[in-house]
Order: structure tokens, then sequence, then C-alpha cells
């Protein structure tokens, strides 16, 4: 195999995909997907709806669970077990939904699993929880309950939820698809910030723009497997499959 | 400023419930005495029978809660063997009369377990435990499949157990959804309790039943044990739009 840039630049695998395979019922989701992430890569994942994209991500700390197949995170398989809380400590999520919890406010969503689970006292998890605000630049709603943001405000807060347990990955499926457009630069922002800052990030989107500019590799997904992976200067400049290139004419 | 729990709140709830019930229950003599002959002759068992009452009520709505909790959650358990007993447990509790419940409880028990001591008071609060409780577990259900998946899969993304996601995340936000229906069965349960008469237990029902027929005047008797009924019913209603106006100021 000839070395490319990612081998030069980035760490040891983090993130190792083997042969995965998900049925739902007898649609195929997932028909073996093979893919490895290096520490501090930016990977983001592009492909036409029902390509198994969200699927995809979601099987990495398997909130989704699979039939066949490994993934290993940071050396641990990923398997149902004692295992998964920890793992999933170390890996970071953002919904497309949002998901922040309504009953707390926002500070509260923050440190609840840094109390809860990593048994830091209130100080110093509402320490890192108003640090990471300041960081997404929402520190003035710390005490506000979720309702009461926009939704670009709430994914933010998403970002920083995550972020408080100092994940190692960080996962995102469409962050900004349930966004209004106007609020879709102030999230993509944070993203751009923290890949810059060296976080290994798995982002599925249709924000192109992102992906050309943020991604160190785009990977096109079609009917539940891996079509083409590339840098995104290549990708979008000379696309190598009649699918990849269908894809890209629909949406650019 | 840091918010009141849910929990906190639903302490505070519990406190005022029984500090007015027991207002209430210690000035009713008092407020008997005051109306017209019969009523204040026979003041003393009209307060027996509402003191019965109103424990057989704490009592059954307590275990019901609590039971009704255990069902759902075991409805919803991974385990075939516990999802169907609570599912038969549920589908008899609903399917029978509750006044056969009572009788069962009464009659039945000790024949089919003679070593069980059962009087009066404890088979009626086996019997409405258990009916409300499979009432209970119907609106815990459905109350817990209304928080959206994405509650749990964002509590799970961060590590949390899936005891530390039920109690933290799921409950707390079923817990606002259920709790007028949950009023709603309490004060059915406060009602139902009456039943017990039919096994001779001395609640507010059977105490005006007495009366009436010793005093040969249904009016004015059974009109007071219809008010007495109602001042709690009410007062439980009226606490209770309390609370949930507190809890949807946070939401």
């Amino acid at each position: 195999m000839t070395t490319t840039p990612t081998e030069k630049f980035f760490g040891e695998s983090c993130v190792v995909v083997r042969g995965l395979k998900k049925n739902f019922g007898n649609f195929q989701a997932l028909k073996g997907v093979d893919i490895s992430i290096k520490k501090g890569e930016v990977v983001v994942v592009v492909g036409p709806s029902g390509s198994g994209k969200s699927t995809f991500i979601r099987t990495l700390n398997r909130l989704e669970d699979f039939q066949e197949g490994t993934v290993t995170i940071n050396g641990t398989p990923v398997v149902r077990g004692a295992n998964l809380d920890k793992i999933r400590r170390e890996v970071g999520m953002v919904f497309q939904s949002f998901n922040l919890f309504p009953h707390l406010t926002v500070l509260q969503n923050i440190t609840l699993a840094p109390m809860k689970v990593k048994k830091l006292d209130r100080a110093s998890a509402e320490k890192i929880a108003l640090d990471l605000l300041e960081r997404v630049g929402i520190k003035e709603k710390a005490h506000q309950y979720p309702s009461s943001l926009s939704g670009g405000q709430q994914q933010r807060v998403a970002i920083a939820r995550a972020l408080a347990m100092q994940p190692k990955i960080m996962l995102f499926d469409e962050p900004t698809s349930a966004l209004d457009p106007e609020m879709v630069n102030e999230v993509l922002a944070v993203m751009k910030e923290l890949a810059l800052s060296g976080m290994t990030m798995v982002v599925v989107t249709h924000e192109m723009g992102f992906a050309r500019e943020v991604a160190d590799r785009i990977v096109f997904f079609d009917h539940g497997q891996i079509l083409e992976e590339a840098p995104p200067t290549e990708f979008f400049s000379s696309p190598k499959t009649e699918r990849s290139r269908q894809f890209l004419g629909q949406i650019l | 400023m840091r918010n009141k729990s849910t929990f906190s709140k639903l302490i505070v709830f519990c406190a005022l419930l029984f500090g007015v019930f027991y207002g209430l229950l210690t000035l009713l003599p008092w407020v008997l005495r005051l109306a017209p002959e019969p009523i204040p002759a026979h003041a003393q068992l009209f307060t027996e029978g509402t003191r019965t009452t109103l424990y057989l009520t704490a009592w059954s709505g307590l275990f019901g809660l609590l039971i009704g909790m255990v069902l759902a959650l075991g409805s919803r358990s991974d385990f075939t063997p516990v999802k169907a007993l609570s599912g038969t447990v549920v589908s008899v509790m609903r399917g029978t009369p509750l006044l056969v419940q009572i009788l069962f409880a009464y009659f039945a028990l000790p024949a089919l377990f003679p070593s069980l001591n059962i009087n009066d008071f404890s088979a009626a609060v086996i019997a409405l435990t258990l009916n409300v409780g499979a009432y209970n577990s119907e609106i815990f259900r459905s109350g817990i499949n209304a928080v959206p998946k994405g509650q749990t899969e964002a509590a799970r993304s961060l590590g949390l157990t899936r005891f530390q996601t039920f109690f933290r995340i799921v409950f707390p936000q079923a817990f606002r959804l259920v709790l007028p229906p949950l009023v709603n069965n309490l004060v059915a349960l406060l009602k139902d309790s009456s039943l017990a008469s039919s096994i001779g237990l001395l609640e507010l029902a059977l105490a005006g039943n007495r009366v009436s027929s010793e005093t040969f005047m249904p009016v004015p008797i059974l009109t007071t044990v219809a008010c007495i009924y109602f001042v709690f019913t009410m007062g439980l209603t009226l606490l209770s739009t309390l609370l949930e106006k507190q809890l949807k100021t946070e939401s």
C-alpha cells in the first residue's frame, strides 16, 4: 500500500471497522463496511439519504446494534456489556435533533454526565461546563432551560455537553439538518474550531462547503457500503464513481 | 440560581397533602357538631369512618404507585417471563370487578393460604393496591413511551448507565406527563375504597349506611357522607393542579 498524506500527519488508528453488517429485518442497511480512522482525522461521510451513513455512525458507539463485523475504538472492541458504557464516555455524539434534556438547565445538561459518570464534584463540573459554554459562545444562557434557546444555540449546547466528558472522538449525525438556514453557520463554526483543535471527528452532513473546507477525508456511502474514499479536493474535483458524480451533480 | 428539582417539589407536595388532609380530618368533628341533628350525635362515627377511608386510600395509593411502577417496568422488560407476568396481572386486575377482588382478598385468600392472617383492612388494601397499581402501570407505561427515544440515546451516548438514564432522564420527564392521570386514579381510589364496606370494614360509606338505617334519615346522613368525600377529592385535585403548575414552569 502506498503512503497517503493522512498516514504522515495523523497518529495511530483510533476507530477500526471491519466487515460491518446491519439488517433491519430483511433490509440490509450496511453491507460490509471497512474503514479505519486515525487520531486527529476529520472524516466527513456523505451520500444520498437512505445510503446507511446515519446507521453507520450510530453503530460506532453501538447506539445501533449490528449483526456482523467488528468496531474497535482505541483498541477496545465495542461489544454489549460492561465495557460499553466506558467506551461511550470516550465517544461524544451530537444528534440531528439536539436531544437536550428539557427538564434540566443548560448548565445541568452539561454537568450531569461528568458528575454522575466521572464522579466530578459540582464545582469542577460547573467550571468545565462554563468554560465550554464560553468556547461555544453562549455562556450567558447557562441557567436557562433548553426550550428558551434557538436551534443553533441548542446544538451548540449539545456539542458542549458531549465535550464535557472530554471524549477522544466526536460523532456528528447530521448536526445542522434540523436547523434554520441562518443558524447553520454558527454550529459549523464551532465544529470547525473543534476540528482545528485536533479532535478526531466523524461527521455525517450535507454541508458540502464544510466538507470541502474541514474534512481530511470524504467517505461516500451508497446502498449500505463505502463506494469511494478520497481527500476533499480530489473527491469534489474528480469523483471516481458514476454514483458519486451523480450525487455531486444533484447537490452542488 | 439553581432550581428546585422535581423530586424536592414532590416531597413538598406530599407534605402539603398530608398536612391539609390531617387538618381537614381534625376539623371534621367540630364542623359536624355544627350541623343539624342527627349529624352531631354521630360525629364520632363519621370521623372514625373518614379516618379509615383516608388510611385505606393512603396505603393503597402509596403501594399502588410502587406496584404500578414495578408492573410498568416489568412490561418493558427484555425478560419474557417477567413481561408475561406483568401483562397478566394488569389484564386480570383491569378485567375483573373491584368488588369481586375485594371479596376475593377477604374470603378466598385466607382459604388458599391459611397461614396468612388477613383482617378486613389489609384485605381491602391488597385488593385496592393491585387494582390501582394495574391502572397506574398503564399510565406509567404510556408516560415512559412518550419520552422521545433520542433522550435515552443522548444519555447513553454520554456514558450514563441504563439506571441513571431511567431515573435521571426518562422518569422525570415521564412523571410530568403522568401526574394528572395518576391523581385522577387517586381520586377514583378514594371513592372506590367505599366498596370495602362489602367486607364489613367500617369506613365512611358503611358508617353512613349504618347511621342512615339506624335513624331512618337517609337524606341528611348520605348528603353528609357525600360532602365529606367531595371535600377530600376536591382538596386532592386542587393540590395536584398546584403541583402541575409548579412543574410546568421548568420546561
